[in-house]
């Protein structure tokens, strides 16, 4: 133990919250700039449920990613396995499977990507950054050759029973927003109320002490690339069902805001972890912000624009607390 | 405002203050180091030193009132440049070296290279540049090797080099943190030779340590905190190591009763080593009985390192280990949990700590579970808990369920991970240099808390290169010696003499049984 960086006591200051609550109160800021800037347009009932319908799927994305994060791994394989999950869903209703064939099959293909990425990253010892990364153009190609190179489309009148799936409407809102709520439900209680979610965290925190405190860091590592790959996959379906087209590039769009809520969503509420309430409140402030910009006619780019800056000063802050606490 | 004293002064502080929220860290510290002269720096965790060191380096703002003096004018306080600019120079105690550059890198790190006039690098010079600054404090190596490949003591020299460097302004005072702490004898030695050489150049050197060895070897004066108070600065000869445990700790150290000797060695046994094996341990049988402490002394190299982790079940291992009369599997730790091993390993934050994470969650992360109903860890029940042993193992400041596990001091960390395992109520306690890094004080308490951990019935196997440490707590004493238990000391031949003579191969003891 160096003495000289020993830490004395805690600094006392007083606090508003501004550590730990300050995506809500820049979302609040949010909120108020375009309130005032266009309120015809965003004061609107729909403004707040197109928010809500539109962030669901890339809220359970990111929901899915926490786990992996929390134990240390990346898992950059998500936005492949929600494409591979939308083309095999397409291809096997397309086929005349029915819907649980397609759905359960999708779930179990995010089974497998969960595998087979803790293979890779636990058994063959590779960097999870590395792994993953290649399991995720594997998976591209997979989902180029389920849809043979092309798309799928479901008619809206043959697949009703499933489109209903996401889209019947409970008070007012389709029912992927409430899928995404119960998901933020089980993680929020995985990471905050279980024994796993300790070791999660622990294992995140120092693989080495946890393996000598008896933490299985192998299996552990496992459970979260499976459960990873299972959100990703069920996030697929719920896709299919919004949007009613597979393409190989579906997914696309789902890597970065997941990483970015994600990262932004460790500044908050549990400052310096990643957690579920934090990680809400990334992607409903990102959804906001961008909403709030391409209703006040702003590119539809701004979208990449706001996710990358986010990513960016998310981790930038994450540190700054990190040296700050160190 | 200058004192009579300060103007032969290398170092004069007056009036240091600090306080941390309702905490007074540092109360009025005074304290005047000569040129020329080692002046060590001694005190419990928590006493203020690592403050001071802090102040003086400008990591932390002192409370007004306070002035420091360099060479006999003023160092602006609050601001790292500043102290650098004045000549201060610091090593930490993980020197901050890059492992796998080399000594010219390593040297060239934040001063920058010579070059030539083509800007490419000229190596020859640089190479003589290294090789001058090390010999300058009595070392020859080879500048071109992976400075982690290094020796410890030669590692130490490159740092102590690095600092000594000119970077604009020649040093004048030279700040180490318990240079000697993970040196074995003979390379503590060369170092002590070195600190001579750099004192005699003319620079003073201040030393913060936990080790009256080294306080004794090399330093000419003492200086004693206490609660963030200044006890007492004394010349070290005439010192006894008793009077200076008693200004460090304020009380005369209860003399450890090791009481009438009891037969311990045939009692149950409770932990069997038959012919266990590694990388570089072979052939090792063991018995260690309940209530039982027996310790393994050796030096490095001799697999004293490895012998906890074979046991534990942390390394690949041949051999047979048997916990009440149950086979351990190798390289399962959580099944040798559930058999009732704890193993509390040496380099706590590496192989221990969640540093950033709760007391609270560093305690029961063996068993998470124990306060779990209706599906949902209950987090109140568990801060009670949790606060039961950070009471018991008197861990300060004290309750702080909460508190991050890098808030605290080394010695405090070291009774957390204690307090993981003694929860678990262990049948068999591995310790490995348990106190390694710890302060008089908190050594004593983890000591007594081994005692009761025995009393109690756990089979205790305690590994450490510390031999006043074996002789404290052991029963037994195993001696490793290449790779092998060379020797049992029992009784009264567990002396720190033997066990020393013995680790280096003198056979001054029975063989081992």
């Amino acid at each position: 133990m160096s003495e000289i960086q020993e830490v004395a006591a805690p600094r006392r200051r007083i606090n508003f919250g501004f550590d730990k609550y300050s995506g809500i109160y820049v979302w609040a800021l949010l909120v108020l700039v375009f309130a005032l800037w266009i309120p015809d347009l965003f004061l609107q009932t729909s403004t707040l449920k197109q928010v809500l319908t539109f962030q669901a799927i890339s809220a359970i994305v990111a929901l899915g990613l926490l786990l992996p994060v929390a134990a240390g791994a990346f898992d950059l394989t998500i936005a492949g396995t929600l494409t591979v999950s939308v083309c095999f869903t397409a291809w096997a209703l397309t086929n005349g499977h029915g819907i649980v064939v397609a759905a359960g099959g999708s779930i179990l293909i995010g089974v497998i990507i969960g595998l087979a990425n803790s293979l890779v990253v636990v058994k063959l010892k590779v960097d999870s950054f590395i792994g993953t990364l290649g399991m995720s153009s594997v998976l591209i190609a997979i989902a180029y050759m389920i849809t043979d190179s092309s798309q799928i489309v479901l008619s809206t009148s043959g697949y009703a029973p499933f489109f209903e799936f996401a889209r019947t409407e409970m008070f007012g809102l389709p029912r992927s927003v409430y899928y995404a709520a119960l998901i933020a439900l089980f993680f929020w209680w995985i990471l905050e109320y279980t024994p796993g979610g300790r070791y999660l965290y622990a294992v995140g925190g120092n693989p080495v002490a946890s393996r000598l405190a008896g933490v299985r860091v192998g299996r552990v590592t496992m459970i979260a690339f499976i459960s990873s790959g299972v959100t990703s996959a069920f996030a697929g379906i719920v896709y299919l069902s919004t949007i009613g087209t597979a393409t190989p590039d579906s997914g696309s769009g789902y890597l970065l805001p997941a990483f970015s809520a994600v990262f932004l969503g460790a500044t908050q509420i549990r400052p310096g972890r990643v957690n579920v309430l934090g990680t809400l409140v990334a992607i409903f402030l990102l959804a906001t912000g961008v909403t709030g910009l391409q209703l006040a006619g702003a590119p539809s780019y701004v979208t990449q624009l706001f996710n990358g800056a986010a990513l960016i000063i998310a981790v930038a802050l994450a540190s700054r607390t990190a040296r700050r606490q160190g | 405002m200058t004192s009579a004293t300060s103007a032969t002064s290398a170092l004069s502080v007056r009036n240091a203050t600090k306080i941390f929220g309702a905490q007074v860290a540092l109360d009025n510290v005074s304290i005047d180091v000569a040129v020329g002269e080692v002046r060590a720096l001694v005190g419990q965790n928590g006493c203020g030193k690592s403050t001071l060191i802090k102040i003086l380096a400008g990591f932390h703002e002192p409370e007004p009132g306070i002035e420091v003096l360099i060479g006999g004018s003023e160092l602006a306080l609050g601001d790292p440049v500043a102290s650098e600019a004045a000549g201060l120079r610091f090593v930490h105690q993980d020197l901050g070296l890059v492992g796998n550059l080399d000594t010219i890198d390593n040297l060239a790190l934040g001063q920058g290279y010579i070059t030539n006039v083509t800007k490419t690098i000229n190596w020859r010079k640089e190479r003589t540049k290294a090789r001058e600054a090390l010999a300058a404090l009595g070392y020859e190596i080879n500048v071109n090797m992976p400075v982690a490949a290094l020796q410890m003591s030669e590692r130490t020299a490159v740092a102590i080099a690095r600092a000594m460097s000119e970077r604009g302004t020649p040093p004048k005072m030279l700040i180490l943190d318990e240079p000697t702490a993970n040196l074995p004898g003979p390379e503590a030695q060369r170092l002590y030779q070195l600190v001579r050489r750099v004192a005699d150049s003319g620079v003073a050197v201040l030393f913060v340590s936990h080790h009256f060895d080294e306080v004794f070897e090399m330093a000419e004066s003492v200086t004693v905190l206490r609660d963030g108070k200044l006890i007492e600065t004394r010349p070290v000869a005439g010192l006894t190591e008793d009077a200076l445990i008693e200004l460090v700790v304020g009380r005369k150290l209860e003399e450890h009763d090791k009481g009438e000797a009891v037969d311990r060695e045939h009692g149950t046994e409770v932990l069997q080593l038959s012919g266990v094996g590694g990388r570089n341990v072979s052939g090792m049988d063991l018995t260690v009985h309940q209530g039982e402490v027996v310790g393994v002394a050796g030096i490095t190299g001799s697999g004293r390192e490895e012998v906890a982790a074979l046991v534990f079940g942390g390394h690949e291992r041949s051999g047979e280990i048997l916990v009440e009369g149950k086979t351990l599997p190798q390289n399962r730790p959580d099944i040798s949990i559930q058999r009732g091993v704890a193993l509390v390993p040496a380099e706590r934050h590496a192989n221990a700590s969640l540093l950033d994470q709760t007391l609270r969650e560093n305690i029961t992360l063996v068993d998470p579970g124990r306060h779990m109903s209706l599906g949902i860890l209950r987090r109140n029940p568990e801060k009670s808990d949790v606060r039961v042993w950070l009471d018991r193992l008197s861990v300060k400041p004290s309750g702080k369920t909460e508190y991050k596990m890098n808030q605290l001091s080394g010695g405090n960390q070291q009774k957390v991970i204690l307090a993981r395992w003694l929860r678990q109520e262990p049948s068999v306690l591995v310790l490995d240099e348990p106190t390694q890094g710890v302060d008089v004080g908190a050594k004593a308490d983890i000591h007594t808390l081994v005692d009761e951990a025995a009393a109690q019935g756990a089979a205790v196997l305690l590994c450490s290169t510390d031999h006043e440490e074996l002789v404290r707590v052991c029963d037994r004493v195993v001696i490793m010696r290449r790779g092998r238990a060379a020797e049992i000391l029992r009784g009264d031949k567990i002396t720190v003499d033997n066990i020393t003579a013995a680790t280096i191969g003198r056979d001054s003891a029975e063989p081992a049984a």
